[in-house]
């Protein structure tokens, strides 16, 4: 199914944000809130996990039932799971589409990867000391 | 010990009524801060020393070898790029700037993924603003417009907005009214008075709409425009025509949906309509600490806010070709020097590809995403906890931030006068 991906701060986001290696980041930033009607017809239960395409490339997320996104539009905290999928077009302004980005969402098994294997994927190495 | 009135060092509100209880070297309790400024000062796991990346191994050097990598990194580079500076003071973003002319290096902040599009509004029409202080005391009216407070700036609304007292206004909780327009039902809608929620992309024609009506165009509005009726469109526009002294605060809501800037000039365009009949301003929620300083001091030193291009030995600015995000993405520079940001988190996969192909250097107290694409990572003092400068906050006003621990961590500040300084010694072309 095609959704509106918006990204945006959370409390939770700002809150473990200093320290990106933890589990707790990883959970919020690769979480993404969906209303229940979309769940339900893709047949979804909180914490599913869900395979998001975007423009360039996928990424596997959580699926958490929200009241505040409407149908149609799931909510994904800013950090590097969103980011994974959003092109880097700017449109000659320097600010990519971080806001308005159409994705496909489908039920996966796969686990989301923790932040190091996501950095990792993309030529980076981890330091965990 | 107790230190009282410490600036807090993580979003653009800048408190600066933060009690920080220290013992020995280390922060054991916070009072007055919200739970972001809180985490933020208890803060723990930082790196404790310079690391080199060598193949598939991260080594322990010393913050000369570091200095020194950098330096050279810098030096040999023909494209480098100088980004983030926002989670730093103005005396390191000064340093920076004089680094970037040096080597003829682009120097961009992280404005150009927040706010950046909003200067690019405000380059074209102006900004009609004021200080946080300004609206506490007299504003009878906020508007949050594409943000959301509760969650980025939970100090804002307590500070100087919907809890706040105010001096000019007999019980300000119920004299002030708060409108959200938002396209979530986010917690802070939920506290407004009045709600409008917007079908994502439609804030460009909702001002219109709100701009038409304040013009006594009400003939000319659809039944509902972006999903917002066309009565609640006349109620907005009433409640603003009958403010005494409006303010609206907008987010990103607005600087990163289709529109980008133009949805910014649009809405300050709104208030100029508005100021035909009361007194209304308009701010941007900055986020990031000290990101606005960032654009001040680019902007007294070079001309221009962020985004700024040394290579042809003057600077040049164009948005969009000179911005980090596109000059990682089209593979153009050859050295990055990352201070005060994280890019890896918050740009685009494509950008990180490229930053795993040219030497990174990063100055950072904590490991984060973009450790992992460093060559090198100097850990330093974090800014405005255990070294003090000077940081804009988010209406612009400059805060003298203080120190509540002493470490012996270098500052941002001094890591980069000792590579400025490296850098001098090799002769010019
Ligand atoms: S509102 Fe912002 S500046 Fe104030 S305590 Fe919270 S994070 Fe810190």
């Amino acid at each position: 199914m095609s959704f509106l991906m918006i990204t945006g701060r959370t409390v939770n986001q700002g809150v473990t944000v200093e320290n990106k290696t933890s589990p707790e980041y990883a959970a919020e930033t690769s979480t993404c809130f969906m209303h229940e009607f979309d769940m339900m017809e893709l047949g979804l239960d909180d914490g599913d996990a869900i395979r998001v395409t975007g423009p360039c490339g996928d990424v596997v997320m959580r699926a958490a039932a929200s009241l505040e996104v409407e149908m149609g539009t799931v909510f994904v905290p800013y950090g590097p799971y969103a980011n994974h999928i959003v092109a880097a077009g700017t449109r000659s302004t320097g600010m990519p589409d971080f806001k308005s980005h159409e994705v496909e969402i489908e039920p996966t098994d796969e686990e989301p990867k923790l932040v190091h294997k996501l950095m990792e994927d993309l030529g980076g190495l981890a330091y965990d000391r | 010990m107790i230190v009282k009135d410490a600036v807090c060092p993580f979003c653009g509100c800048l408190c600066d009524d933060i009690e920080v209880e220290v013992e020995g070297n280390r922060v054991v309790a916070v009072t007055n801060a919200c739970e972001l400024g809180m985490t933020k000062f208890m803060g723990e796991k930082r790196l404790k020393n310079p690391i080199l990346r060598v193949e598939n191994e991260w080594k322990d050097i010393t913050y000369d070898e570091a200095i020194r990598y950098a330096a050279d990194m810098l030096l040999s580079a023909e494209r480098p790029l100088l980004y983030g500076w926002s989670g730093t003071h103005g005396e390191a973003q000064c340093v920076g700037v004089h680094m970037a002319e040096l080597i003829h290096g682009v120097i961009d902040n992280t404005s150009s993924v927040c706010h950046g599009p909003s200067i690019l509004a405000i380059q074209e029409v102006g900004h009609p603003g004021c200080t946080l202080g300004v609206v506490k005391n007299r504003a009878d009216l906020v508007i949050y417009w594409g943000s959301n407070p509760i969650d980025a700036h939970p100090r804002h609304l307590s500070r100087y907005t919907r809890y706040a007292e105010g001096f000019f206004l007999e019980n300000a909780f119920r004299d002030r009214k708060v409108i959200v327009v938002d396209v979530r039902k986010t917690e802070t809608a939920n506290i407004a008075d009045e709600f409008v929620q917007i079908k994502p992309g439609g804030d460009y024609a909702v001002l219109s709409a709100l701009r038409a009506i304040v013009q006594g165009k009400t003939d000319t509005i659809p039944r509902t425009v972006a999903g917002v009726t066309r009565e609640q469109l006349i109620r907005v526009a009433n409640l603003c025509k009958s403010a005494k002294f409006g303010a609206v605060y907008f987010g990103l809501g607005l600087t990163m949906t289709q529109g980008k800037y133009k949805n910014i000039r649009n809405a300050i365009e709104f208030i100029s309509e508005l100021n035909r009949h009361t007194k209304f301003t308009i701010s941007a929620m900055r986020g990031h600490y000290n990101v606005y300083g960032s654009n001040e001091v680019n902007t007294w030193m070079t001309g221009y806010p962020f985004g700024i291009d040394f290579s042809r030995g003057i600077a040049f600015y164009n948005p969009g070709e000179t911005t980090a995000v596109d000059i990682l993405a089209r593979k153009e520079c050859d050295a990055a020097l990352i201070v005060g940001s994280d890019p890896a988190a918050h740009f685009p996969r494509k950008c990180l590809e490229h930053l795993a192909e040219i030497p990174v250097v990063q100055l950072d107290p904590y490991p984060n995403a973009t450790t992992a694409f460093c060559n090198v990572q100097i850990p330093v003092a974090v800014t405005g906890i255990d070294a003090e400068g000077t940081a804009y906050r988010m209406d612009g006003v400059p805060i003298r931030t203080r120190r509540v621990l002493s470490t012996d961590y270098l500052s941002d500040e001094e890591v980069l006068s000792r590579m400025y300084a490296l850098m001098q010694e090799e002769p010019r072309p």
